[in-house]
């Protein structure tokens, strides 16, 4: 498959504040990855390196084969961009603000926004000052999806939709992404990863730290333990044999064990928090 | 680049219309008080010609206020230089920062939009609109010379307006540039560019010291009562408008393509 995304040695800073540092990886076409990290990991630095809002110090861009920096129009003609902050004109109504997007691509995509906005349930008759953080979002996910994109970029994408309405989100981008299209996909929320994305990658303090296949990042010969023993509650990352671990325990007055796989969120956590070696 | 012009001019419709009708409104007032002062002008143009810095600063030196000419160009021409400077300046002074200072940047560059093409539509659409602010508010004017039974003195009304719009053209070239260099909507910044300007113009006039210099300010060369005058405006006025337009709008480009854009 096809590199959609190609960024080599992204480096970018903000005068003496951290950007990002050395940041390599590649999204396949039609993969749905996962791009996570807490706040200031970099994360939004990396998507507005990517998309032309940010000029980088150091590295290369190649989004659908084209240089970020020379093509960059050329590649926003194919590209869905949704902002973690969903903000338009707000004097504006819903349908001029789609119908403005549809008309700067020179496209026509009414049949599309239209099947979107019912899918959505958005009331395309209010001005953009009268919709919720939620309604917002639903604009966004209209204009990043209406001119059926090769790739989409989400930053943040399901926060202020109700479940409801993440669950469709999610439906429209396994369509979209089952017609061929490939999906980037930033965001904290590890349950979205573990669930519908291929590959993710973790970020840390400017650094891409880990980028692997969802099931290997949990996938590993490491175990979570929880154990509450005489009178204390301990959680931590095994990674030694299992005997010893099981001899070590059994010293102690057990009042409760659990010893299992370690969910994405746990290894998230392992790797945020800088843990360069497990117990 | 259209796409983007356009949307900016349905956007900015109602500052049009707020400032065009406006001063327009209070330009024909202006010239309908011209019947009702008339018989008392003759004696006040008498007396404020000899107010020395005070006359020069108006151009009541330069023009009688007795005649129609002469009350349109110190009355409106002080409102309409004014109100123009000042939707000039706040028209421009927005443009470029409203998208970062809105947060609405990350949807508008997302699309396949040039940053150069957006610099463009946006500058055009502050240029049509000073075009329509200068043809509403001379609409207006022309309605009072007519309300007058008075024959409209269209060489001089033109050349104003025209000068005029040269003038506003300037400010917002260099408002424009304060737009790019922002993050933050910088409309005080602008209101002030034009005051300065003013300020500038109306004190340079007073001055007898400052008159060769005011060939610098935008006003210089579109000064009412010189224009109904007949008195030529200095090129050299022409000549720094022309460099401030270009070197403004260059510095414009260079910036705005060159930026970070703010989330």
């Amino acid at each position: 498959m096809a590199d959609v995304i190609r960024i080599e040695n992204l480096t970018k800073s903000y005068g003496k504040k951290r950007g990002v540092t050395d940041i390599t990886l590649t999204v396949k076409e039609g993969e749905i990855f996962g791009f996570i990290g807490p706040n200031g990991a970099g994360k939004s630095t990396t998507i507005r390196s990517m998309l032309g809002f940010l000029n980088f110090d150091k590295g290369a861009i190649t989004i659908l084969g084209k240089d970020s920096v020379k093509e960059h129009v050329g590649i926003l003609k194919e590209v869905g961009y949704m902002p973690s902050e969903a903000l338009f004109y707000p004097t504006m109504k819903v349908s001029e603000v789609i119908k403005f997007a549809a008309d700067a691509r020179g496209l026509d995509c009414r049949e599309e926004a239209e099947m979107l906005c019912e899918r959505l349930q958005l009331d395309t008759g209010k001005r953009i000052k009268e919709l919720s953080l939620g309604n917002r979002k639903k604009v966004s996910i209209v204009c990043a999806m209406q001119h059926k994109p090769k790739l989409f970029v989400f930053d943040e994408p399901s926060s202020g939709l109700d479940p409801l309405m993440q669950s469709t989100f999610f439906e429209l981008i396994k369509e979209y992404v089952k017609k061929g299209a490939t999906c980037f996909l930033s965001t904290h929320v590890l349950s979205e990863v573990s669930r519908y994305c291929d590959r993710a990658a973790i970020m840390r303090e400017g650094r891409l730290i880990k980028v692997d296949m969802v099931d290997n990042l949990t996938e590993s010969t490491a175990k979570s333990v929880k154990v509450t023993a005489d009178g204390m509650h301990e959680e931590y990352m095994y990674n030694g044999d299992i005997n010893e671990l099981v001899k070590k325990l059994s010293e102690r007055k057990l009042q409760n064990l659990y010893i299992e796989e370690p969910s994405l969120e746990d290894m998230f956590m392992h790797f945020y928090e800088g843990k360069e070696e497990v117990r | 680049m259209i796409t983007v012009c356009g949307h900016e001019l349905k956007l900015g419709f109602k500052t049009l219309l707020i400032w065009s009708l406006s001063v327009g409104i209070m330009g024909l007032l202006c010239i309908l008080m011209y019947t009702s002062m008339e018989g008392e002008m003759a004696d006040m143009a008498e007396s404020f010609s000899k107010l020395g810095a005070f006359s020069d600063a108006f151009g009541m030196s330069t023009l009688s206020i007795a005649t129609l000419g002469g009350f349109f160009a110190t009355e409106v021409g002080t409102v309409h230089g004014l109100g123009s400077a000042m939707f000039a300046a706040i028209t421009a002074a927005v443009i470029l920062s409203k998208e970062e200072d809105g947060h609405t940047g990350e949807f508008l560059y997302s699309l396949p939009i040039s940053r150069s093409s957006a610099v463009t539509g946006k500058a055009l659409s502050v240029l049509i609109n000073l075009v329509a602010f200068t043809i509403i508010c001379g609409a207006f004017y022309v309605i009072g010379f007519v309300a007058l039974g008075e024959d409209v003195l269209w060489k001089e009304l033109l050349l104003f307006l025209v000068r005029m719009l040269l003038m506003n053209v300037e400010i917002a070239a260099l408002a424009l540039l304060l737009s790019a260099c922002s993050q933050r909507n910088r409309m005080g910044m602008g209101l002030g560019l034009a005051l300065i300007f003013y300020a500038y113009d109306v004190v340079g006039r007073a001055v007898p010291d400052a008159k060769d210099y005011l060939f610098i300010g935008p006003l210089s060369y579109a000064n009412a009562s010189e224009i109904f005058a007949g008195k030529e405006a200095p090129v050299a006025a022409f000549a720094v408008a022309a460099v401030v337009i270009a070197v403004a709008v260059a510095a414009t480009y260079r910036v705005y393509l060159k930026k970070d854009l703010a989330s």
